[in-house]
């Protein structure tokens, strides 16, 4: 098929022989509209073998230690405050399904992973994401058997967070680096270096009091409120198995 | 069936390899070797691909293989961006200068227009990122970070991995 002119693209028999072509950019338009359905499950499937496996048993269970300490005391603080309130009550009966981690990207244009988990197991789209440390991210799109995370630094990726020293809310924002930015609410955000970042103790999109991160930085000057660089918990670019909360 | 079908048969069929070797693009997306990165950022496939396809395809297919490398990668991506406009212009204009023949595909030729092409790429992304989701100056640094690791590694493998794809087709063709 030779290169054709730009005035042949209007010639009814040109689209006639063109077809095929159409025929082949439809089928990769299912495969854009279906998030590439069959892409991630034929990579999944055929990457089986060299799946992460059980070596990393330990060091997974040494964060997953501090990471329940950290939780613990968070949790004491919190029925505390709780029990003062009187209300609130929430239910702790959540499913954790562990997932391993297949595809990873951590430094680019996404930050995403992709699980070998997906649809068939009960994930859904916007699934918490929990790996050694803490929140690492939310599902943001299932195939059968995959499903495709977008990770707290990435760009686009907002989340609502708890200062629980100061008692205050915030946005953490992903903006491509390794470090996200935590937009405060309230202008007076008291906030210092080394403060603890967690999912709101009242959140009901995400698991209460899950550590996210510390606060390195803090712009007291920044307009309309401060803002803080956070250094998370847990680091994607190392962990090979991941807990989803499903619904 | 209609001759320009058979006529895409014919063609799929002498280039079963040629074709099958578009697919690894998303495979090599996926797996992200961190081996080959500079400063953890991968090359970018897509363009290692595009550019021997359309010297070697010309303009007509370099667009709408870039369209349907772009709808895949869309696909395996994660939304808010999209890399289709800028593969299908990049095929354009790269299937434009395959019409020059050997000038073009020194190895030297092939690293400056997967520079280029790369930089294009990046810049496009990072539009569309700043547009929809206005950051502050760490956004511009980490931009600015990606797009150049991206462009330096992809325009140093380009003249290695893009001759081996042309030298390949050509064997692929003439047998």
């Amino acid at each position: 098929m030779g290169v054709p002119s730009w005035g042949e693209l209007f010639r009814l028999r040109y689209w006639l022989r063109v077809w095929p072509w159409i025929f082949l950019v439809g089928v990769f338009s299912l495969v854009r509209f279906s998030k590439g359905a069959g892409f991630s499950d034929a990579y999944a499937f055929l990457s089986r073998p060299f799946w992460p496996g059980s070596a990393q048993g330990e060091w997974v269970q040494k964060g997953i230690q501090i990471e329940h300490l950290a939780r613990i005391n968070l949790l004491e603080q919190d029925n505390k405050r709780l029990r003062e309130m009187l209300s609130l009550q929430r239910s702790s009966g959540r499913e954790f399904l562990s997932a391993a981690v297949i595809s990873r990207t951590v430094q680019g244009w996404w930050h995403q992973l992709v699980l070998a988990k997906g649809e068939r197991h009960g994930i859904d789209r916007g699934n918490p994401v929990m790996g050694p440390g803490g929140l690492i991210g939310l599902i943001e799109s299932v195939t059968p058997t995959t499903s495709r995370v977008r990770l707290l630094t990435s760009p686009g990726s907002r989340v609502g967070v708890w200062a629980p020293r100061t008692k205050r809310h915030g946005i953490l924002i992903g903006i491509g680096t390794n470090r996200p930015q935590l937009q405060f609410l309230d202008k007076d955000s008291k906030a210092i270096p080394g403060d603890l970042v967690s999912t709101s103790p009242a959140s009901t999109l995400l698991p209460p009091n899950v550590p996210i991160g510390i606060i390195q930085s803090v712009d007291t000057e920044a307009l309309p409120a401060p803002e803080a660089v956070v250094q998370l918990t847990a680091a994607p670019e190392a962990i090979d198995w991941v807990q989803v909360q499903m619904n | 069936m209609g001759a320009g079908a058979n006529e895409l048969i014919v063609r799929l069929t002498k280039r079963g390899i040629c074709a099958f070797s578009g697919l690894i693009v998303p495979w090599l997306t996926f797996a992200a070797p961190t081996w080959l990165s500079l400063s953890s950022i991968g090359p970018c496939w897509a363009v290692l691909w595009l550019l021997p396809w359309a010297l070697e395809e010309g303009q007509f297919s370099a667009v709408i293989a870039g369209l349907c490398l772009g709808l895949v990668l869309d696909g395996i991506s994660l939304d808010g961006t999209s890399q289709i406009p800028i593969l299908m212009a990049l095929g354009f204009w790269w299937g434009h200068f395959g019409k020059r023949g050997g000038q073009i595909e020194r190895s030297l030729n092939l690293g400056l227009l997967a520079w280029i092409g790369t930089a294009a790429f990046g810049l496009s992304l990072w539009i569309q990122i700043v547009i929809m989701q206005p950051q502050g100056d760490l956004t511009y640094a980490w931009g600015l970070k990606t797009l150049l690791s991206q462009s330096i590694i992809t325009s140093l493998l380009a003249p290695m991995v893009c001759s081996w794809l042309l030298l390949f087709w050509r064997k692929s063709n003439l047998s």
